[in-house]
C-alpha cells in the first residue's frame, strides 16, 4: 500500500501535465466546443508521447494509465481518453484506432465522441459480449449538446454489427468503462471544485470573501471529501485491473458525487457559473454527461450490490 | 503508488482472523450489545487485551523501547480494521494504544514514559479522556476546569462531561487551565491524573446509546502532583492538537459500517429480498460510501507510514467515516422497519453505536471547518 507517486509515476504525470499545459485547458475546450470539434491535435500529441498505450507497457500498467486519464480530465481535454487508454487495453489487450466511442446496445444512440469516432466499442448485454465496430463516414451524425463533450448519434443497426469479442468481454467492457468513467469524473470534479473555490475566494459580498462564510465552507468541504474519495476508489480499481465489484464501487460513488458537485459548484458560484465566460461550465456540464452514461448511478449501485452479495438482476 | 498488501501484512491478517475465531466467543454479539462501557464488555475487553498483548499485537506499531515491535502503521491499521469490524473487543483500550500512548511518547518525561507506556503496552490499564466540559463542547478552548499551582501539586477544580469509561479508568488524560487569567488556546495544560485521587467524583448520565456510555466527572480540590503534567505548562494546546490528530482516525468506523452492511445483506438474503432493485440500490450506495471511507482512512495511515506530520487528510477521513457509519445505521432501520424496534437486535445495536458518529470526538462541523481552512485553503474572517 503506497498512496504516494513513485518516481516513475511522478515523471509520467509531470510529462502529461506539461503536454496538457500546451495543448489543453478550459480556454481551448471552450473554443473547440463552440465549433463542435474533437481535439485531434491533442490526441495525436498524447499518442506521439506514448501516453495512449501506457496501460500496456512492460513497466507501466492501468494505474499509470488512470493517472493520465485523470490529468487529461482535469485539463478538460476534448479527447476520448478513458476509452483509448483504459477501456481498449483492458478489454482487447491492445490499442484501437481512435477516437473510440463507447455504446450499449439497446440504450440511447447518443454517445460521447460518436460523430468523430473511428472505432465503436459496443456492450451487447443480450448477447453477453462486446463488439468492435469500425465506423465509416455516414455511420454517425453530430448532435448539438450542452453537455461538455462532442456528442454523436450512432446509427442503430451498427450496435449489432462488427467483430464479436470472446465470452467475458461484455463484463470486461462494463468494468473498464466504469473505471474510466470514475477516473474521468475524479479529474473533472477536481477542476470544478478548484474553479469554484478560486472564484469564491476572490468574490466579495456583504463586505467579505464569500469563501469565508461557514455555510459555504462546509458545502465545499463536503465536496472535497467526495472528490478525494472518488479519486482513490478510481485509482485503486484501475490498479486492481477493474474487478467487477471495485469498478462498480468506484463509479457508483463517482456518479453520486458528480451530481452533488454540479449542484454545489453552480449554486455557490451564482449567475457567473452559467456563462461561457467563466470556466465552471466546462467541467460541470461534463460531470452531468459522465453521470448519465452507462445506466447512471442506480445501475452502478445495483451492479455493485449484485457483485458483492449476489441477488438476481 | 500501489494498493496491494505485502506478504507480511496478508499473513498477519490471516493469523489475526484465526486468532479472533478462537478468542471471540460465540455469544460475542450478546456481550457487545450494551456497548463498551457495560460491565460485561469491559470485563471481556480486559482479558482480551491481555491476549493481544501476549502476542505482541496490542502496541506492535510502537517503538521497541516502549514495548512495541516497530511494526508498520499498516499492521496496526489491519488490527484496528478487523477489531472495529467486530464491535471493538479492545473496548476503551483503542484510545490508549492509538493516541494516549503516542502522545506520552512525544511529550512525556522519562519517568512518565516508564510509568505509563509498559502498562498500556501490556493492556493492563484503562484511561478516559477529560476534554469536554458543560460549557466547552465543540468549542474545547472555552474550558474552565482550573488547576492552581500549590508547591509541587496542582489543585484542580471543575468538571468534565460525556466522559466514557470514567467508571473503570485508572487515569484521565485531563485538559485544564493552569493560567486563570488566560483565554482560549493559551494557558492550557494536560495532566495525566490518577482517577483514585480524593475529590474525583463520577456520575453516570443515562443515555439511549448504551450502558454507562456517558459520565460527568466532578473535580473538587483534587491535588494532582506537578509531575503528572504532560508537556509544557500553559502550552498544553500543542499536546492536545497532536493527540487529536491521532484520535480522529483511530477508530476504523468504516470497517464496522462495512461489516454491518454485510450482516444486513446476509439477513436480507435469508428473507429472499436481495433481488429487490430498491434494496440493491440502497445497499450499493452504502457500500460505495464505506469503501470511500476506507481509502480515505488508508490515505492517513499512508502519510504516517511515510513519516509525514498529521494533516487535514485526517479530517477528510473522519468526515467520510462518520458518513459511512450514519448511512449504514439508518439503512438498517429502513430495511427492517419496526422489527428493528427491539433492543439488542442487529440493526438496532448498530444504529445505537452509529448515531453518535457525527458528535463523538469532535463534531462533524468542526471537521468541516478544518477541511475548509487547511485542505482547501479557504479564508477565515
Amino acid at each position: 500500500m503506497d498512496f504516494e507517486l513513485s518516481d516513475d509515476q511522478r515523471a509520467i504525470v509531470e510529462a502529461v501535465d506539461a503536454l496538457l499545459a500546451q495543448h489543453a485547458g478550459p480556454k481551448r475546450a471552450i473554443e473547440l466546443f463552440a465549433s463542435g470539434e474533437y481535439d485531434a491535435a491533442l490526441e495525436a500529441a498524447l499518442d506521439k508521447a506514448g501516453f495512449l498505450d501506457v496501460a500496456l507497457g512492460g513497466e507501466t500498467g492501468p494505474l499509470d494509465a488512470a493517472l493520465c486519464v485523470e490529468a487529461v480530465a482535469r485539463a478538460a481535454g476534448a479527447v476520448a481518453i478513458g476509452a483509448s487508454t483504459l477501456v481498449a487495453p483492458g478489454v482487447v489487450g491492445r490499442t484501437l484506432p481512435g477516437p473510440i466511442a463507447l455504446a450499449s446496445a439497446g440504450a440511447s444512440p447518443i454517445v460521447r465522441f460518436g460523430a468523430h469516432a473511428r472505432t465503436l466499442l459496443v456492450a451487447d448485454s443480450q448477447a453477453g459480449l462486446a463488439r468492435i465496430v469500425e465506423l465509416s463516414a455516414g455511420d454517425a451524425e453530430p448532435v448539438r449538446s450542452n453537455f461538455g463533450y462532442p456528442m454523436g448519434r450512432v446509427a442503430r443497426g451498427l450496435q449489432k454489427s462488427g467483430e464479436a469479442l470472446p465470452p467475458g468481454s461484455y463484463e470486461r467492457l462494463l468494468a473498464w468503462w466504469r473505471v474510466a468513467l470514475a477516473t474521468e469524473a475524479a479529474g473533472t470534479m477536481r477542476s470544478a471544485l478548484t474553479v469554484t473555490t478560486d472564484y469564491l475566494k476572490q468574490r466579495r459580498q456583504f463586505g467579505r470573501s464569500i469563501a469565508s462564510f461557514q455555510a459555504v465552507q462546509h458545502r465545499l468541504a463536503e465536496c472535497a471529501v467526495m472528490v478525494e474519495g472518488t479519486r482513490w476508489l478510481a485509482l485503486e480499481a484501475a490498479w486492481r485491473g477493474a474487478p467487477v465489484e471495485a469498478a462498480a464501487t468506484a463509479v457508483a460513488y463517482a456518479t453520486a458525487a458528480a451530481a452533488r458537485l454540479f449542484l454545489e459548484t453552480h449554486q455557490l458560484s451564482g449567475a457567473i457559473g452559467y456563462t461561457r465566460e467563466h470556466n465552471l461550465h466546462v467541467f460541470s456540464m461534463r460531470l452531468e454527461a459522465l453521470r448519465l452514461e452507462l445506466g447512471g448511478v442506480g445501475d452502478h449501485r445495483r451492479a455493485l450490490a449484485r457483485a458483492r452479495w449476489g441477488g438476481a438482476t | 503508488m500501489e494498493f496491494g498488501w505485502t506478504a507480511d501484512e496478508q499473513g498477519f491478517r490471516r493469523e489475526l482472523l484465526e486468532f479472533l475465531r478462537e478468542a471471540l466467543p460465540q455469544d460475542w454479539e450478546e456481550i457487545a450489545k450494551d456497548g463498551p462501557g457495560s460491565d460485561v464488555q469491559a470485563g471481556f475487553s480486559r482479558a482480551f487485551c491481555g491476549l493481544l498483548a501476549s502476542r505482541g499485537w496490542l502496541t506492535q506499531h510502537w517503538p521497541r523501547e516502549y514495548g512495541g515491535r516497530d511494526a508498520s502503521p499498516w499492521r496496526h491499521a489491519i488490527l484496528g480494521e478487523e477489531l472495529w469490524a467486530r464491535g471493538e473487543p479492545r473496548g476503551p483500550q483503542y484510545m490508549n494504544v492509538n493516541w494516549i500512548g503516542p502522545t506520552i511518547m512525544a511529550f512525556g518525561s522519562e519517568e512518565q514514559k516508564r510509568e505509563h507506556l509498559p502498562r498500556i503496552s501490556r493492556g493492563e490499564v484503562l484511561w478516559c479522556q477529560g476534554f469536554s466540559e458543560p460549557q466547552a463542547g465543540s468549542d474545547l478552548v472555552a474550558l474552565r476546569t482550573l488547576a492552581t499551582r500549590d508547591g509541587d501539586v496542582y489543585v484542580v477544580n471543575g468538571s468534565k462531561i460525556w466522559t466514557s469509561y470514567a467508571n473503570y479508568a485508572e487515569f484521565c488524560f485531563l485538559v485544564v487551565r493552569t493560567d486563570p487569567e488566560s483565554k482560549r488556546h493559551r494557558g492550557i495544560s494536560v495532566l495525566l491524573m490518577p482517577m483514585s485521587l480524593p475529590g474525583v467524583e463520577i456520575r453516570e448520565i443515562p443515555s439511549v446509546v448504551g450502558e454507562r456510555y456517558f459520565h460527568e466527572v466532578f473535580l473538587s480540590d483534587v491535588r494532582v502532583p506537578v509531575s503528572c503534567r504532560l508537556g509544557p505548562e500553559n502550552d498544553g494546546w500543542s499536546v492536545v492538537t497532536y493527540a487529536l490528530q491521532f484520535e480522529r482516525v483511530g477508530a476504523a468506523r468504516y470497517a464496522r459500517a462495512a461489516l454491518t452492511l454485510d450482516g444486513l445483506a446476509a439477513r436480507l438474503a435469508k428473507e429472499g429480498r436481495l433481488a429487490d432493485p430498491t434494496v440493491q440500490e440502497r445497499l450499493g450506495r452504502a457500500r460505495a460510501i464505506c469503501e470511500a471511507a476506507r481509502l480515505l482512512s488508508y490515505r492517513v495511515i499512508d502519510l504516517r507510514a511515510h513519516g509525514q506530520p498529521p494533516s487535514a487528510d485526517s479530517n477528510v477521513a473522519r468526515v467520510a467515516g462518520t458518513f459511512a457509519d450514519r448511512v449504514v445505521g439508518e439503512l438498517g432501520l429502513d430495511l427492517f422497519g419496526p422489527d428493528a424496534f427491539e433492543y439488542g437486535g442487529f440493526a438496532e445495536s448498530n444504529f445505537r453505536l452509529a448515531m453518535t458518529a457525527g458528535v463523538a470526538v469532535g463534531a462533524t462541523e468542526v471537521q468541516l471547518n478544518l477541511i475548509a481552512q487547511r485542505f482547501l485553503g479557504l479564508p477565515q474572517e
